[in-house]
């Protein structure tokens, strides 16, 4: 393939170096370098410079046109770096001048090129692409181009300004790599061994990064601290302390200025220092930075610093109490009594006065809270049954109940209705699970999320969060009344919320039931109470809603009832459920008209035959299943339905109360059973059917199956061929075997004809030609399954996706003149 | 905020392709680097169902974890999960992508999603609110108004000024933003009639089908096919043609379902005929099932996907393909790599799997029926809406800057047109409403001038202050008294030296006499203290012991006085007459 591309690449250079020609879009200039990467990384780079002149030439063609698109350009600057990423290679560039001349920054600015952000991304990710060896640092260095790169660093364009600070952090830590400092010993040692033009590009680095820091322009400072907190996180020593040494100072200066648009950007920058050696020498001063940024508790921008602080994985603990202790703030005080007020500070107390900052500062609040819940982080100063009564009432809040001491009215009636802060106590609530400290609160827990559940306003959003919440507290600690709860006060509410207007609420609730009864699989009670309360009848009525998702839900919840009853099947009631749960499910199959549903279907019979208590009460359906999810419309229902056939297969084939019971019989004779029993299922159909499918992963699947048979049919000598013929007549997979068949028959044929053999068994069966009854063990010979596998573990769209197609469609679209209007859909 | 447009990799000319090469989301680490989205954003709009503006939704929602509100309208908030499920079924099926989001992962976005009502204010938190008004291109589409405080921007997202077969023109009231960011497709070109094209259409149809031959029409699961369907239907039921029509795909089932639905959004007349009959219920176009490809005879199929790259279409264009009598009509972009993209350019022969080859006999045709506003249509909007500044997206940059430059022109406002990842500052005149105290009212109207106009702004002096949320301007004297603060004055002093041989007392009434020659209009005294006043200029004079013709003239004024106290300084600097 790539000889033919190659053939190719001449005439593909120059239409892309001819001006006339408006250049392919942008997708297929990205895949031809991407092609020209792998070829690179495949090969010598000098050999495709070597044998490919026209390659210099484009290169050269293009520079010094001065009409050039900037398309083409950019992609000239990136292949050029990406071609003299070898000392050979460079070489050959730098034989003419080419190199200079191509990476010229004045050039382009002639020409208004420069303007274009797409020309000065090439250029600088050309620069990357080439930076590989001393002789390309040598290049930039000699040519002063870092000067260049620092005030792309600053470019209007945000890709570009990301680019540039990618190929700074790439030059320094180049410039500190061992092959860059004559083998002598990197770490700790000083940049005597290093060229002198290194050492002055890599100090005008640092002074630059060292100036952005000091400067007062703010997008300047921004940039500054993104390329500091880069260095931090991809550089090695000695840049790092250097480089720390150099910025603490007007580092401090901005950390103890405490702006709050720069926030982020210095934790960030302490985040990344955090993970480098510089955290243990205390003359660095990181921890103190960090500790500043809290500050005592009194700024504004303490509480967001203390979430962000909260959440660094390799914070001192020390700090991250004092952080846990301020994010904590806000909650406490919105929930706390009257007499701690005098503790609380003026500060928070004025932003708890604002509706958007106390709903701000609370949702930071609990969502640390949460953070630290997930680590199951052990609260010291504070414990954890008040923050969770705290979050608790916080909670009761906002679905409007008035605590009868209260500190912040104001913050009351911020929080009445408030879905933010809703969604983001019950996500924490949730994660306080995993404390069994509070487990004696689970009273109130429940009576809260409860609340909610039948609270009229609920969101839709609030509804799921609370069913979440209420999962992972029955699922963490069962309790003695748990089915008493479940029963009683659940189920009600969960009926109603079946019935809801809403599709987001009816799908949440089946959805939440699932899960439950995933969860509370085995137990007896459970599947008792599903029964008694009237929960089934409500989930099967629930099979006929309006909305696809809905009625999906209502399959699979529906089949893990039946799943839980089946351990029970004495009950008539079971049984009963299993009957009327296949009559929809089957009517659901073959007249849904969304795939969700018919999908869920086919789901949960997989499920239920993978448990071994259903499998014969569903034998009667399972041929329709195979046979109906076969031919649907929708390539995923046959990727189920084929998953099903495997999971059948499986079944059927070893040892399980499923498999074919012939006590005495021989293992051949079994097998041969259990393929007739296949055929009488219509596997085969599906599958032959499947393997001729327009839609790939379903043909994929299919021929693995196929494989997995024919295997087997080959290892059993004794098979009886006549018990499994299969008539090829009349069907689509059928017209296909045929034809391979008769394919096969006459190749053979004519190989005995040359070979003048007559009379031999092959020779009578090409007289059969066609054939309508050909056995399985036969056909699945005649196919190539191997090498339709290969082909199928391919994209679909490999062969008119490929280099040389590319490179044909950018010949082409040049010489077809006519222009299509782009139709954007 | 964030108002959403083109998620998947954008080429210069800013066209969003949905099938990029890699088939790779937006890089959300622009926005933020640690994937909270949520903190960042308030709220993200979808303004139409097409896949360059929803299709990384359910991504940036369910995997990198954005769990704010999002918002569109009731029928986006349909159809969307159709295409996107479409879209991930195609992507699944070509490379059997695990990476990618699942089913489960469209449905728990959209559970996500705040539907929109026309014309209606919606407020996303305490600042912030929003307002969609109509804007064609496909059913649901919406503009957006996004609003805080007196500051607003509206997105246009796509839109098309005028109507088509089954949509209404875009429409926005005279909201005067700040801002209006527009699409800029068809920045440059004025694109013939509708109408022309369409007969075009049916004319190329009709005649295949005459002569015997079958009809592609690759297409998305909706949108275009829609409107094609109605126009061939039409047509058919017109000219009692019997050659059978197809719709290959199921998904379309629902997608009509919702055309139904949604017959409010569509135009007059597919409303005024929704008396006798619905639009959306097909007479002649059936079910497509894969057999019917091989039936001998004409006919019509839309196919999806529309790109002929997997699925259905691709089968249909390859049994097809060799016959010259057939036709296949292309309605939209295709991508390279694509068969679609291929034959677009006019190749005649395809490899297949395997070194095979596929001769191209049949006709190759492109139809564009896309909804976009033209460089009319958006110059109508600019006059409908009145916005202050004006920035241009989603187009080529040199026609862009063409119609930019008309703009500039035409309306005398900055039009802008930043290309991917460039940050453009406008600046706002923000009002903010001030309440003023009756008295400082009374007594500026007591200085005289014009009676209060809101047409004419005017200037006033007072002092400002802000308190609980409120602003109100009042006199300094109410001001302090308000505040229970005392007055400070400001007084600016200056030392003036000069060289004067007579005593400290006769120097001042040398300046005296000075000033009195100088400044001929003003009150000037001269008090027995030992001082010279002017208005409220205080000039001293004194002198050291050592050098007692040096003198130094000391001179202090109030604020007020600023402009006479430098003058004085200047003057005195220069000496006293002799």
């Amino acid at each position: 393939m790539d000889s033919d591309c190659l053939s190719l690449l001449p005439a593909v250079c120059l239409v892309l170096a001819d001006p006339k020609q408006s250049p392919p879009d942008d997708t297929s200039l990205e895949k031809l370098l991407d092609w020209f990467k792998e070829l690179h990384s495949q090969s010598d780079g000098q050999v495709l410079l070597q044998h490919q002149p026209c390659l210099l030439e484009f290169i050269s063609s293009v520079c010094m046109s001065k009409t050039t698109d900037p398309a083409i350009l950019s992609f000239t600057l990136k292949l050029t770096g990406l071609l003299a990423a070898t000392t050979q290679e460079l070489h050959l560039f730098d034989e003419g001048g080419l190199l200079v001349n191509v990476f010229e920054r004045e050039a382009w600015g002639v020409c208004d090129l420069w303007e274009d952000a797409s020309v000065r991304s090439g250029w600088l990710q050309g620069l990357l692409n080439m930076l590989k060896h001393q002789q390309a640092l040598g290049f930039i260095c000699g040519n002063g181009l870092i000067k260049v790169i620092l005030q792309l660093q600053n470019d209007r364009s945000l890709f570009v300004a990301c680019l540039a600070n990618q190929l700074l952090v790439h030059i320094l830590n180049f410039l500190t790599s061992p092959n860059m400092t004559n083998g002598s010993d990197v770490v700790g040692s000083s940049e005597s061994s290093l060229r002198p033009d290194w050492v002055s590009a890599s100090s005008e680095i640092m002074n630059a990064v060292v100036e952005a820091l000091s400067s007062e322009d703010h997008p300047q400072v921004l940039q500054g601290l993104r390329l500091l907190s880069l260095v931090l996180s991809k550089c090695g020593e000695p840049i790092i302390s250097t480089l720390w040494k150099d910025v603490l100072v007007p580092l401090e200066v901005l950390v103890n200025r405490g702006s709050e648009s720069l926030i982020q950007t210095l934790i960030t920058v302490l985040e990344a220092a955090l993970g480098t050696p510089l955290l243990s020498q205390s003359e660095y001063k990181v921890e103190e930075l960090l500790e500043a940024m809290l500050g005592d508790g009194n700024r504004k921008e303490c509480f967001h610093c203390a979430a962000l602080i909260v959440k660094l994985e390799k914070c001192p603990e020390v700090l991250k109490r004092k952080a846990t202790d301020i994010i904590l703030l806000p909650l406490q005080c919105v929930s706390t009594q009257p007499q701690a007020e005098k503790e609380i500070n003026v500060v928070l107390k004025e932003q708890l006065s604002q509706k958007a900052s106390c709903i701000s500062l609370l949702m930071q609040s609990l969502s640390s809270l949460a953070q630290l819940a997930h680590t199951k982080y052990l609260f010291e100063d504070i414990s954890i049954h008040s923050i969770t009564s705290s979050v608790l009432l916080l909670l009761r809040m906002c679905s409007g109940h008035c605590p009868t001491s209260l500190l912040h009215s104001n913050a009351f009636t911020h929080l009445i209705g408030c879905c933010k802060v809703q969604r983001c106590g019950l996500d924490t609530l949730g994660a306080l699970s995993v404390y069994e400290e509070i487990l004696d609160l689970r009273k109130d827990i429940f009576g809260v999320l409860l609340d909610y559940l039948q609270s009229p306003d609920s969101h839709a959003t609030v509804l799921k969060k609370t069913f979440q919440a209420v999962k992972r507290w029955i699922v963490c600690s069962p309790f003695p009344d748990l089915l008493q709860f479940i029963s009683h006060d659940l189920f009600p509410v969960l009926e109603k919320r079946m019935c809801d207007l809403r599709w987001e609420v009816r799908d949440s609730t089946l959805e939440f039931i699932t899960q439950l009864t995933t969860a509370l699989n085995g137990n007896s009670g459970f599947t008792e109470a599903l029964h008694t309360s009237g929960m089934v009848s409500v989930l099967l009525s629930s099979l006929a809603d309006a909305e696809g998702y809905v009625r999906a839900s209502a399959v699979a919840a529906v089949g893990e009832a039946v799943t839980a009853s089946s351990h029970q099947m004495v009950l008539v009631s079971n049984s009963k459920l299993l009957d009327e749960a296949l009559v929809q499910m089957m009517a659901i199959l073959s007249q849904d008209t969304e795939g969700f549903p018919r999908r869920a279907v086919v789901q949960a019979f997989t499920s239920w035959l993978k448990g071994s208590h259903l499998i014969t009460a569903l034998e009667l359906s399972l041929s329709s299943v195979l046979s109906l999810g076969g031919s649907d419309f929708d390539w995923e229902v046959k990727m189920h339905t084929l998953e099903l056939a495997e999971v059948l297969m499986e079944k059927t084939l070893t040892c399980c109360p499923y498999a074919v019971q012939n006590f005495g019989s021989s293992e051949e004779t079994r097998f041969t059973q259990a393929l007739i029993k296949f055929k009488n299922f219509g596997l085969f159909d599906l599958l032959f059917n499947s393997l001729f499918d327009c839609d790939r992963p379903v043909c994929e699947k299919a021929c693995a199956l196929l494989v997995k048979l024919r295997t087997l049919t080959a290892e059993t000598a004794d098979l009886d061929n006549s018990l499994l013929v299969l008539n090829v007549c009349g069907n689509r997979w059928g017209d296909e075997v045929q034809r391979r068949y008769l394919n096969k028959q006459q190749a053979k044929a004519s190989v005995s004809v040359t070979n003048g053999v007559t009379g031999s068994d092959e020779g009578t069966d090409c007289g059969l030609h066609c054939t309508k009854d050909i056995s399985l063990p036969k056909i699945l010979q005649i196919l190539d399954l191997d090498d339709m596998q290969r082909m199928l573990t391919l994209s679909s769209d490999h062969v008119v996706n490929s280099p040389r197609s590319l490179m044909e469609d950018i010949l082409s679209a040049a010489q077809h003149s006519e222009e299509n209007i782009v139709d954007c859909y | 905020m964030f108002p959403f447009h083109s998620d998947f990799r954008q080429d210069a000319a800013g066209k969003a392709f949905v099938f990029s090469k890699t088939g790779q989301f937006s890089d959300f680490s622009y926005i933020t680097q640690n994937g909270r989205l949520t903190e960042f954003l308030d709220c993200v709009i979808i303004s139409h169902f097409h896949l360059d503006h929803c299709g990384a939704l359910p991504y940036m929602s369910e995997m990198v974890g954005y769990d704010g509100p999002i918002y569109m309208t009731h029928p986006t908030k349909a159809i969307c999960p159709i295409l996107l499920e479409d879209f991930r079924k195609i992507t699944v099926d070509k490379k059997g992508e695990t990476n990618f989001f699942t089913s489960q992962m469209i449905k728990d976005c959209m559970k996500k999603v705040v539907p929109l009502n026309l014309h209606q204010t919606v407020q996303v938190d305490e600042e912030l609110e929003i307002k969609a008004y109509y804007a064609g291109h496909v059913l649901g589409a919406a503009m957006v108004q996004i609003k805080v405080g007196s500051e607003s921007v509206v997105y246009t997202g796509d839109y098309n000024m005028t109507p088509d077969r089954h949509l209404g023109a875009a429409w926005i009231d005279k909201c005067r933003p700040d801002l209006l960011i527009s699409e800029s497709t068809y920045a440059t070109t004025i694109r013939d009639s509708k109408r022309c094209r369409e007969r075009d259409f049916l004319k190329k149809v009709h005649e295949t089908v005459e002569r015997g031959g079958k009809v592609l029409i690759p297409v998305f699961a909706l949108g275009r096919a829609q409107e094609l369907c109605i126009l061939l239907e039409t047509f058919w039921e017109r000219m009692n043609l019997k050659a059978p029509i197809y719709f290959s795909t199921g998904l379309t089932e629902k997608a009509n379902h919702y055309y139904k639905l949604f017959i409010t959004w569509t135009n007059q007349k597919i409303r005024k005929t929704f008396v006798q009959r619905n639009m959306f219920e097909f007479k002649h176009i059936k079910a497509f099932d894969r057999s019917y490809a091989d039936n001998p005879g004409p006919m019509v199929v839309f196919a999806t996907p529309g790109m002929l790259h997997a699925g259905q279409s691709l089968l249909i264009f390859k049994k097809w393909a060799g016959n010259e009598k057939n036709m296949v009509i292309m309605p939209g972009y295709c991508v390279q790599g694509t068969v679609g993209h291929k034959i677009l350019n006019g190749q005649k022969k395809l490899e297949m799997e395997g070194r095979a080859t596929l001769d191209v006999k049949l006709q190759v045709e492109y139809m564009s029926f896309s909804a976009h506003a033209d460089a009319k249509g958006i110059m109508q909007l600019i006059r409908m809406a009145e916005p202050r500044n004006m920035l241009l997206v989603h187009g080529e940059a040199k026609k862009m800057e063409f119609l930019k430059d008309k703009i500039e022109q035409e309306f005398s406002i900055s039009c802008y047109m930043p290309a991917n990842g460039e940050t453009t500052s406008i600046v706002t005149n923000p009002s903010v409403p001030v309440d003023i105290s009756l008295n400082l009212l009374k007594r500026e109207m007591a200085l005289g001038g014009p009676l209060p106009d809101a047409k004419r702004p005017r200037t006033m002096h007072g002092t400002l202050i802000m308190k609980d949320n409120s602003l109100r301007l009042v006199s300094p004297e109410q001001a302090l008294k308000e505040l229970g603060l005392s007055e400070h004055q400001l007084r600016f002093t200056c030392r003036v030296q000069l060289h004067d041989p007579h005593s400290d007392n006769d120097t001042l009434g040398r300046i005296y006499t000075h000033l009195k020659s100088v400044l001929k209009t003003y009150s000037i005294q001269h008090v027995p203290d030992g001082t010279v006043i002017v208005e409220s200029i205080v000039i001293k004079v004194t002198s050291s012991a050592e050098e007692p013709n040096l003198k130094v003239i000391l001179l202090s004024w109030s604020y007020q006085d600023e402009e006479l106290g430098s003058f004085l300084s200047t003057l005195l600097k220069k000496g006293l007459p002799s």
